[in-house]
């Protein structure tokens, strides 16, 4: 069984994840000091990849029910990283903080994408009538 | 229902597969790995490119419902670069009538056998629909109803349902050359061929399906994928960088569609494919 909702959530975290790494490997190239040029473009990308996470990021994280726990450190990210230059112009303590909160948004996504992930493979060995039949004839919990 | 019919059939080798603990004997659920297996190589694969998946998903949602592997790009660079990795059996464009279409009749030039829909919020303008016509596009329209798009989107994925069947290996002793796409590429063998002055029928077999290449004296006379023919059909196998070719000696054609010189095909061809890498790089 295919589960559309589930997979509307999956599809919307994926598109956010992969964001999330663009993001991530622009911050990157702008921390490498052996990578002494930022071009225009790079900006360009930069630019429209934060744009992209600041319309969406409220929107999929309430979507997914994770907007309490992460929407701060999201929000910290983004504005932090205002530019490839402006990463490569952060003091060393702005620079941890940056990479400690991208981790946490970075690895709810993951742990949560894991979880929709075994979901989805749990619904396809199950057939429609199945998968109701085993609801409607479940034992409910029994209260401790 | 057709859909729906398949997707049953699946999901009852699915349901079979995972009941190992219920008894079943080690060869039968070889058996069932294996048809699981099979069952979940043939799935449809669609690349989609919309530069608002979040909002702007009404078609995308459509899509979730469907028994298909879809993958989301937000840029026309991306899609194509996708392209180029993956084997995707249709493109679907979103957007705008006609910035969408210009997209997608660029994706034609580069992508000749590729299909290709436009997706668009509003009906098609008579010319848009026009050089849709030309370039063999296929133009959907969100101005239906929800469940009208629905129908029109799952008619369309039907209709790129193929059965899969994998190629037939082996050697034949007709073959007097045999080799894999991904050591030798399609450009490297013809041009082999062509300056050795060979005659022959070259039978290309990828994922893409199967493609057939005829020459004559060193020259080009006809090439036939599906249902392109000619030049386009040579573009095509062009690109392919896996799957194996066969070259059977002396297998004349009576149809000549190609009729320009190799070296001016492969100087064109090889032009072409650097355009598609540029435009994967934008």
């Amino acid at each position: 069984m295919k589960s559309r909702e589930l997979e509307t959530k999956l599809r919307l975290l994926t598109l956010q994840l992969e964001n999330w790494k663009k993001l991530h490997d622009l911050i990157t190239y702008g921390l490498d000091k052996a990578k002494p040029i930022i071009s225009s473009e790079q900006e360009r990308h930069f630019t429209e990849i934060r744009a992209n996470l600041l319309q969406e990021t409220e929107y999929v994280l309430r979507q997914l029910n994770i907007l309490d726990g992460l929407s701060g450190k999201a929000m910290n990210v983004l504005q932090r990283a205002s530019s490839v230059r402006g990463v490569r112009d952060l003091t060393g303590e702005d620079v941890r903080r940056l990479e400690m909160e991208w981790n946490a948004v970075f690895t709810k996504l993951g742990v949560v994408q894991g979880q929709f992930k075994a979901q989805r493979k749990q619904l396809a060995g199950q057939t429609a009538i199945s998968y109701h039949l085993g609801r409607l004839f479940r034992r409910p919990a029994v209260a401790a | 229902m057709w859909l729906h019919r398949r997707t049953l059939r699946r999901r009852w080798c699915a349901g079979r597969g995972g009941s190992d603990s219920l008894g079943n004997t080690p060869q039968a659920s070889f058996l069932l790995s294996w048809l699981l297996q099979h069952f979940e190589a043939v799935e449809t694969r669609v690349l989609i490119l919309n530069a608002d998946p979040v909002f702007q998903d009404r078609a995308l949602a459509v899509f979730d419902g469907l028994d298909l592997e879809t993958e989301v790009v937000r840029t026309f660079p991306e899609a194509i670069v996708s392209l180029l990795a993956e084997n995707f059996d249709a493109f679907v464009i979103e957007g705008q009538p006609a910035a969408a279409m210009e997209q997608a009749t660029n994706a034609r030039q580069h992508f000749p056998s590729l299909r290709i829909v436009c997706l668009s919020a509003q009906a098609h303008p008579h010319d848009v629909a026009l050089v849709g016509e030309q370039q063999k596009i296929e133009l959907i329209s969100y101005a239906w109803t929800t469940r009208g798009l629905r129908r029109r989107i799952e008619r369309f994925v039907r209709s790129i349902e193929t059965p899969g069947a994998p190629s037939a290996e082996g050697v034949d002793p007709c073959h007097s050359l045999v080799g894999n796409l991904n050591q030798f590429s399609a450009a490297e063998i013809l041009q082999m061929s062509c300056l050795s002055q060979r005659s022959g029928r070259f039978t290309f077999k990828s994922g893409r399906g199967n493609s057939e290449i005829y020459l004559q004296h060193g020259s080009v006379r006809h090439a036939v994928f599906g249902s392109l023919e000619g030049e386009s059909a040579v573009a095509e196998v062009f690109r392919w960088r896996q799957g194996r070719f066969y070259f059977e000696e002396g297998v004349i054609s009576q149809v000549q569609t190609v009729d320009r010189p190799w070296a001016h095909l492969l100087i064109d061809n090889l032009q072409k494919l650097d355009e598609t890498l540029e435009l994967a790089s934008v």
